[in-house]
């Protein structure tokens, strides 16, 4: 292990039963065994209702980086957190901490709700190993952090379940642990304290802390990040720069049910129109490439003709979570009956490289009310946008850049007359 | 900066990491606990309108049902050096901090199930300040045994200063024997259920609110709380110096089963926190 290197994991694995009587019996066996060294061989394999739960898990952790977690609910997140945190014992491979971990993980949990959140502070901190005159100079600036007010002498259980989670991160996160293990915390709380923990995190970064993080949130990700994995059913599926897993994650997360290519919907009495599928192409009908021209190809079937609609596509971040820009038009057509196909050319892609979403829509122009609609209740289109290495393509990755402008750079503005 | 290494192998066959954890946690727990203890007394009496007399109600309810049903003649009594309601009061009171002690790991460890599950916490902690509010408790009740001697007639004798010893024995075995069924109580609650009726059973062959007949006496030596309980109460009530024939055996054991306890849920550990 390097000296930058803080965190250490090597063929981590943990196994766990699907059913509870089970769970509980290899329990009892497995506590057994570990008391019986002898034994401890029998159980290395899987038994009966078992599973993987984390299998053959590596990487590292350097001092002053992010490392995003992602994957899918059950994938092992959880599970590899709880082990970081040393709650839990690998069945194979090993784990290396170099300094104090602190973890965030479900906030309220701990919290005493007969006592204030001020007498909370101070066991919520016993608890992580600190006494009451460790904690008494650090007092005014957690209380300050949770804005609570005059709130931080009223019993916890009257505390909203945001209120409790800032009263439990001010904590946490001021006694300044060397690894701080973050599992999908903030979403409880208001935006106002989502950019304040956000803010931290980038501040204690920078001091040369290091972060763990579980989030389903790619804007947190971003914002924090500067590396990621991605864990699928308990293994690594990807590993490598935060954008490029989010990409990863976002393509596992929609790509099984995106449509690229149309054929998928049929129309029905109850919906007799359907968009069938939007696709993406260079002007030769390659890759679409940043500030190329674009082919837009919409597949609509439908029952019956379709007067005074129009169409839009509009397309997203890969998180599906913020619209970038779109292409829609108030002039109204008339389309018929049947298979077709609609077409539209972007002029000049403003997109930087990356994989983005797409929503599409025909829509009855007067009363501004779908008739169509793809990407919405069902998986949206996928847009790749490709460009050959670049030192402006690092820049944008780095920066997170989503859209290019056109700037025409002076430099030196014109000597003002007076 | 410390290091800290995990792996699958069995905390008993790498005894020095297992020591070193142990020594970390050590510095730790007494602090932590000091907190939780407040906790507690504070939660114990924030949302109840009677208090700390909750500490007292039950044990003098069960005296004097007692004392009723031994001067009703419903149990038959021996010839007592003292009157029959000290003798159950002080007969009670222990055996009531006995049974606090036995069921304090399993209590204290179930309340703070959630906690455990995903805060790294020294498990000793909860423990240690859950045996401070049953030793509060027992203090507090025995204090107020002493203070009612003079009423019936009793001097308050030297050999009370040996109370505190007997005491903790009895509490000493109490948590021990807790504690080593805390890993099997955290998986199954059976057992929770079984103990319950276990110490009811107990009550009974343990001589808490009669002395034992002759021709029993033998089969009430195999009972471990029997020479704890009556030793201490003796040097309660100025009934003699010397310990009841067991008493020191018991100590020992106690202490030693102390340590197996603590071993073995040192062990158990992670594999409980898996399951919770």
């Amino acid at each position: 292990m390097s000296a930058s290197v803080v965190l250490s994991v090597q063929g981590l694995s943990k196994k766990f039963s699907r059913h509870l009587r089970t769970a509980l019996w290899y329990g009892l066996l497995d506590i057994g065994s570990e008391l019986w060294p002898r034994a401890k061989a029998a159980a290395t394999g899987l038994r009966r209702h078992e599973f993987w739960s984390l299998q053959d898990v590596t990487f590292e952790l350097r001092a002053g980086e992010a490392l995003a977690i992602l994957g899918t609910n059950g994938a092992g997140k959880s599970t590899l957190l709880k082990m970081l945190n040393g709650l839990m014992k690998p069945d194979a491979g090993r784990i290396q901490v170099r300094g104090r971990v602190g973890a965030l993980i479900e906030l309220g949990v701990g919290l005493d709700p007969t006592l204030s959140g001020r007498e909370n502070i101070f066991v919520r901190a016993a608890l992580l190993g600190f006494t009451r005159s460790q904690v008494l100079p650090l007092l005014p600036e957690i209380i300050a952090f949770t804005e609570l007010g005059d709130a931080i002498e009223m019993p916890v259980q009257f505390y909203s379940s945001g209120m409790s989670a800032r009263l439990a991160y001010a904590v946490a996160a001021h006694l300044n642990p060397d690894i701080l293990l973050v599992d999908e915390v903030l979403a409880v709380g208001d935006f106002n304290f989502q950019r304040k923990c956000l803010n931290h995190m980038m501040g204690y970064l920078a001091r040369g802390g290091s972060i763990i993080l579980v989030s389903h949130a790619a804007h947190h990700v971003q914002a924090v990040c500067q590396r990621g994995l991605v864990l699928e059913k308990g293994r690594v599926a990807f590993q490598g720069g935060a954008t490029e897993a989010l990409d990863h994650y976002f393509a596992q997360q929609f790509g099984s049910g995106a449509r690229s290519g149309p054929g998928r919907l049929t129309p029905t009495a109850s919906r007799p129109a359907v968009i069938e599928g939007v696709t993406f192409t260079g002007p030769q009908g390659g890759p679409v490439e940043p500030d190329e021209e674009i082919r837009v190809q919409l597949t609509y079937n439908s029952l019956q003709a379709l007067p005074g609609v129009a169409w839009s596509f509009l397309i997203y971040t890969n998180d599906g979570s913020i619209c970038i820009t779109g292409g829609y038009t108030t002039q109204a057509l008339q389309l018929p009956a049947g298979r077709h196909t609609l077409h539209a050319r972007i002029l000049r892609c403003p997109l930087t490289a990356g994989d983005y979403l797409v929503r599409a829509s025909i829509y009855d122009v007067n009363l501004i009310q779908p008739v169509a609609m793809l990407g919405w209740e069902d998986a949206p289109a996928q847009l790749s946008v490709q460009a050959p290495p670049s030192l402006e393509k690092n820049y944008q990755q780095i920066i997170r850049q989503l859209v290019t402008l056109e700037v025409e750079w002076t430099h030196l503005a014109a000597p003002q007359l007076t | 900066m410390q290091e800290t290494i995990y792996t699958s192998a069995s905390a008993v066959a790498t005894p020095r990491a297992f020591l070193r954890d142990l020594r970390r946690d050590l510095r730790v727990i007494l602090p932590v606990s000091r907190q939780l203890f407040v906790r507690n007394l504070k939660v114990q009496v924030r949302q109840s309108v009677l208090g700390y007399a909750w500490m007292l109600i039950p044990p003098i309810v069960v005296g004097l049902v007692w004392t009723f049903l031994g001067r009703a003649r419903i149990v038959s009594q021996q010839e007592l050096s003292v009157p029959y309601p000290v003798f159950v009061m002080a007969g009670v009171f222990l055996w009531q901090g006995f049974v606090e002690a036995v069921q304090c790991p399993l209590q204290q460890l179930t309340a703070v199930k959630a906690t455990l599950a995903k805060v790294r916490v020294p498990h000793e902690a909860f423990l240690v300040a859950g045996m401070g509010v049953v030793v509060f408790n027992q203090v507090v009740r025995l204090l107020l045994l002493v203070l009612v001697l003079p009423l019936f007639g009793l001097t308050w004798s030297p050999t009370l200063l040996l109370v505190p010893v007997g005491v903790g024995a009895l509490l000493l075995f109490g948590l021990a024997l807790g504690w080593l069924l805390a890993p099997v109580g955290l998986l199954y609650t059976d057992l929770s259920n079984a103990l319950a009726i276990a110490l009811n059973l107990w009550f009974l062959v343990t001589p808490v609110v009669y002395t034992p007949p002759v021709h029993l006496a033998s089969w009430l030596r195999l009972n471990p709380v029997a020479p704890l309980l009556a030793t201490t109460r003796r040097w309660l009530l100025g009934e003699g110096l010397l310990p009841t024939l067991g008493f020191n055996y018991v100590l020992l054991g106690s202490g030693a089963l102390l340590l197996v306890s603590w071993l073995v849920y040192r062990v158990a550990r992670p594999h409980l926190i898996a399951r919770m």
